[in-house]
Formats: C-alpha cells, structure tokens, sequence
C-alpha cells in the first residue's frame, strides 16, 4: 500500500475542512477526486503532496508514519501541479531542470530529461528550451510547469485541476502526457479535474467527496437538500424547472442523498413504470468505464446524475450526447450520507 | 534669458574640460551613495525579508513603522543624526560631523526605511503560491528561503533603486552633516545649492545634468524591474 490515512483531519480557523477515517491508495493506479467546490479536494491533495501537515490523524507512506522531517524527504519523489500553477522567473529550461539540480543528477542526465519531459508535453525543445517565464501562452506555462514534474520521474503526481485554465490543443496534451507518466513509469496519479468524462474515463478509482468527507470509493450522484416532507412519508425535492424527486427514508442532518449509478435507467419514452421518479433531461457526457461499460452523465434541472449501462444497452437506445432522454429511479434508490 | 544660455554653454565646457571641481562633486556622490546604499541592502534585505515572510506578533506595527518612515523629510533625518554625531552627541567621539562618513550615516538613515518597506511588499506580493511551487519540486530548509528570495529579485532590485534615487537626490541631510566642504563632503546636490546662490550658473548647470543622467539611468532601471516583476 503507498499511502494510508488514518483519522485524518485539517482544520482552518476552527472549520473542518477535512475528515477522513480510513483511505488507502495503492501504487501504480490513477485516483480520481470529485466533490463540489470547498469538498476539501485540494486539502486532501495537498496533504497527500505533504505540503500541509493534517490537524489530527496518521499518514502512513510506504509504510512508514509521516512525521514533519520525513515530509520533506517524501516529497523528493512526491509532487504536485499545483492549481493555478506558477512557473519560476527563469527561463523553461531552467524550470524544468530547477527539480532535477536540487537531486543533483548529472549535467547530461538533466539534459535528457529536460527535453524528454518537455517532449512529451508537446513543446518542442528547440522552441522553447531558452524561452523566458514571461514568453509563454497560458497553455504553454501550464505544460511547462507540468514537464518540471514529469522531469522529476516522480512516484505521485498529484494534479489540481490541471486542465481547467487551458486551450483546448493544451488539454489534450496534458491528458496524454499524465496517461504515459502512469503507463511508463508506473507513477501513482491522483488527480482532481473539472472534466469528469475524462476523469471517469481513465481513472481507475473515483474518490467521492463531500463537505470534507470521503463519501465512496466509486461514481455517486450526489443530491442536496433542501427536502420537503409530504403526506405519505415521501421526501420530495422541486428542481427549478418543476420536476420534482421523490425519495423515502429519513434525511440525514446535512440534508445529503446519494443515488448510486446503477439504480439509475434510461428510456427513450415517458412509459409507465413502478418507479417513483420519472425525470425528464438530456445527455451531457458520454465515456467508457471499466470495459463494457458506459457512463452517461446526463443533467436534469440544474443537478447532473450519472447512470452505468452496457454498451449494448447504450447501442439498443442510440445514445448520444446532445439527446434528450427520460430518467427512471425508484424512491427507494436514497441514499442519506 | 542670456544668462542661462550661456550658463548651459559654460557648463558643457565644464563637463568636456574634466573641471576637477565638478567632478569632485560627482564622485563624493557617487562614493557615499554607493556605500550608504551597500550598507542599507546588507542590513535591509534580510530584515524586510523577515517582515515580509514571516508572521509575528508586532509584524503589523512594524510594517506600518517603517511605511511611515518612506516620507521621512530629509532635513529631519539631518537634524537627528546631527544631534548624535556632533561633538556633544553620543557618537561625538567618533568625530563623523562634516565628513563623507556623516553624510553616509544620513543616507543610510533615509535608505533603509525604503529597502526594508518594499522588499518586505514584494516578499508579501509573492505570496504563498512560490513557496508552495518550491516545495513541490523538493526545495527545503535553506535553499528554499534562498529560492524565495531569488524570485523575489526584481522587487528587492525595485527596493534597491527607490533608495538610491532618493539618496543621491537629497541635500538636506548632506548640506547638515557633510557642510558641503569643497573637495571633500561637497556633493552634487550641495553644490548646486551653494553655487546657484553664488551665482556660479554653469557649475550648477553641468551639475545638474549629470544628475540628472544618474536619475534617467535609476528610472529606467526601475521601470525595467518593474515590468519583470509584473510579467510571468
């Protein structure tokens, strides 16, 4: 196992930012982080990057417990795309480069691995090697800033939206580089990224958050309050268009529900059906998961739901993006975190 | 109007001549400059790096302390360092009043407050994103607070500069605790006062243009920092 947290918490001024019982992560596999804004992602990561030290709790790193001293070592082979990543007021070279002087490799094994890196983020070294911190596009400096860590060959790669202030051409690029990073030299890669169809498509564990928690290993929908309570025991929730989910069992004190993928079915009519909810919405995303499946990120009102169905399923009913479609659960298919 | 025309004539013969007395002047400058400058940056730096980077009680008050002292009126700064380094002052002994060295104790006394007040800003302006990127790329201990301090050179250049201009601009505290002794203390600015007030036009003239290059060369200097600061 490469890192076991044990009753972690990061407080900020008195707010638990993050509360993690039990989390294993095991080497040589990506990780994906999903959760809302403020679910304590970047915490996580940042701990994770032993950048932040945890207010509470035990971190076990290649089987040896975390301690401030050891942090520094561990980061030597553990680091971080930052979010909003800033290069060094030096030219790219010596950026991609500053991380390998620090380990002192020799001259000709920096050289190699400067232009390797910057190679596989798509800079051409003859291009940009001696380029200027202040000549780069916004693009451009986030794959440079990425190259400096691939440079390092590292055993962690932890990414904080490494995407999301990017053009397109840089997106691609990234995506592809963090894929041969793990491929070639078995990198474990935890990542958080805004683009869950890319997320879900290649990552080989998600990590679900939510107010500071890691509510499962695995995709979630995750539905908030608030809930009104009806007569026949039913909670009921109105999306802003007018449709309305009905869910039974009793909410929990946050309000929180969680439906899990798979009780989730398509149709392409309104038929009817035992199911107490039948949402109408359309497809937003499309990616393969684990082999035959496929999840469909579909949005209805202003919530987004995932369902998994085979590829078979997805062909029978001609799925695309783009399409409107019908959502079928059952009131029973809650789950209250 | 033909005073001052022929003052300007007079004085590029002053200045393509070598008059000696002229650059006398320019070199008292450039020397107690220089050094008062030297000495702000080796005690400044680390001190506003210490403002800027660390969190302490008192950091506050000390940081509105020395925002304060930016506007410090030069004939101030004179008057007190007069009142130590004169005969009857504490530093009496040393014998510093109307020598280079006075002029330079009074130029460090206006330097530092500025070294110190920006090059803590711009420490602060780097805010934690730098130290963080280090980190992540494996700097520690000392080579990550000498890391810090490198990117944070064009603000301490920035630091730099500002305190020069004011230094070599200032005459208050040179005219007091230098006297403006001729081939010894007598500084650009000194001069220009005290032979404008002769009526010595052209010396005040030639004067004023190599003054006024040295503050063109801090202003570009400056404007240049500022831009790399700003870009990355």
């Amino acid at each position: 196992m490469l890192y076991e947290l044990r009753d972690i918490k990061r407080f900020y001024n008195d707010r638990c930012a993050l509360s993690v019982d039990r989390l294993a992560i095991e080497g040589g596999k990506i990780y994906g982080l999903v959760g809302p804004n403020g679910s304590g992602k970047t915490t996580l990561l940042r701990i994770l990057a032993f950048l932040d030290e945890p207010s509470e709790g035990q971190i076990i790193y290649k089987g040896s417990s975390v301690t401030s001293q050891k942090a520094s070592l561990f980061r030597q082979e553990v680091t971080m795309l930052l979010q909003n990543a800033r290069l060094l007021t030096r030219k790219v070279k010596d950026n991609v480069a500053y991380g390998l002087k620090l380990r002192r490799y020799d001259s000709k094994t920096v050289k190699t691995r400067v232009v390797e890196a910057l190679e596989m983020v798509g800079l051409q070294p003859r291009d940009f090697l001696n380029r200027a911190w202040h000549e780069l596009s916004g693009g451009e400096a986030q794959r440079v800033a990425l190259a400096a860590r691939l440079a390092l060959r590292p055993n962690v790669l932890l990414l904080d939206e490494p995407t999301a202030n990017v053009d397109k051409v840089s997106e691609a690029l990234i995506n592809q580089a963090v894929i041969k990073a793990k491929r070639e030299w078995k990198t474990t890669i935890i990542m958080v990224s805004h683009d869950l169809g890319w997320l879900y498509s290649t990552a080989d564990e998600i990590l679900s958050l939510w107010g500071g928690r890691i509510v499962r290993q695995g995709p979630e929908n995750i539905i908030p309050g608030p809930w009104e309570k009806l007569e026949n025991g039913l909670y009921c929730k109105r999306l802003r268009d007018g449709q309305k989910i009905y869910l039974s069992g009793t909410p929990s004190q946050s309000g929180v529900v969680s439906i899990s993928p798979s009780e989730i079915l398509l149709a392409e009519y309104p038929e009817r059906t035992s199911a107490r909810n039948l949402l109408y919405g359309f497809i937003r995303e499309m990616a393969y998961c684990n082999g035959s499946q496929i999840r469909v990120t579909l949005s209805i009102g202003e919530i987004n739901l995932v369902a998994l169905i085979t590829d078979e399923a997805a062909r029978e009913l001609k799925l695309s993006p783009g399409m409107n479609i019908y959502v079928v659960f059952k009131a029973t298919a809650a789950k209250w975190l | 109007m033909e005073y001052i025309l022929s003052g300007i004539a007079e004085a590029f013969v002053l200045l393509l001549k070598g008059d000696e007395e002229v650059y006398s002047a320019v070199s008292a400058t450039l020397r107690a400059s220089t050094a008062a400058i030297i000495i702000s940056l080796v005690i400044g730096l680390p001190l506003g790096f210490l403002l800027g980077y660390f969190d302490f009680p008192g950091r506050r008050f000390f940081r509105s302390v020395f925002d304060a002292l930016l506007a410090l009126p030069t004939v101030l700064v004179g008057l007190w360092v007069y009142a130590f380094i004169s005969n009857r002052g504490p530093l009496g002994g040393m014998n510093l009043l109307f020598t280079l060295k006075g002029v330079i104790v009074g130029e460090v006394v206006l330097a530092l407050p500025i070294v110190i007040a920006l090059s803590a800003q711009s420490i602060e302006e780097l805010d934690l994103s730098v130290r963080d990127t280090l980190l992540t790329l494996g700097s520690s201990g000392k080579r990550l607070l000498f890391d810090i301090l490198w990117e944070a050179r064009y603000g301490m250049l920035m630091a730099a500069i500002t305190a020069y201009g004011r230094v070599i601009s200032e005459v208050g505290a040179a005219t007091m605790l230098g006297g403006n002794i001729k081939w010894r203390t007598r500084t650009i600015t000194t001069a220009m006062a005290f032979e404008t007030n002769k009526g010595q036009f052209a010396m005040g003239i030639a004067l004023g243009m190599i003054l006024l290059l040295i503050a063109f060369i801090v202003n570009s200097t400056l404007s240049y920092a500022k831009r790399r600061r700003q870009t990355r």
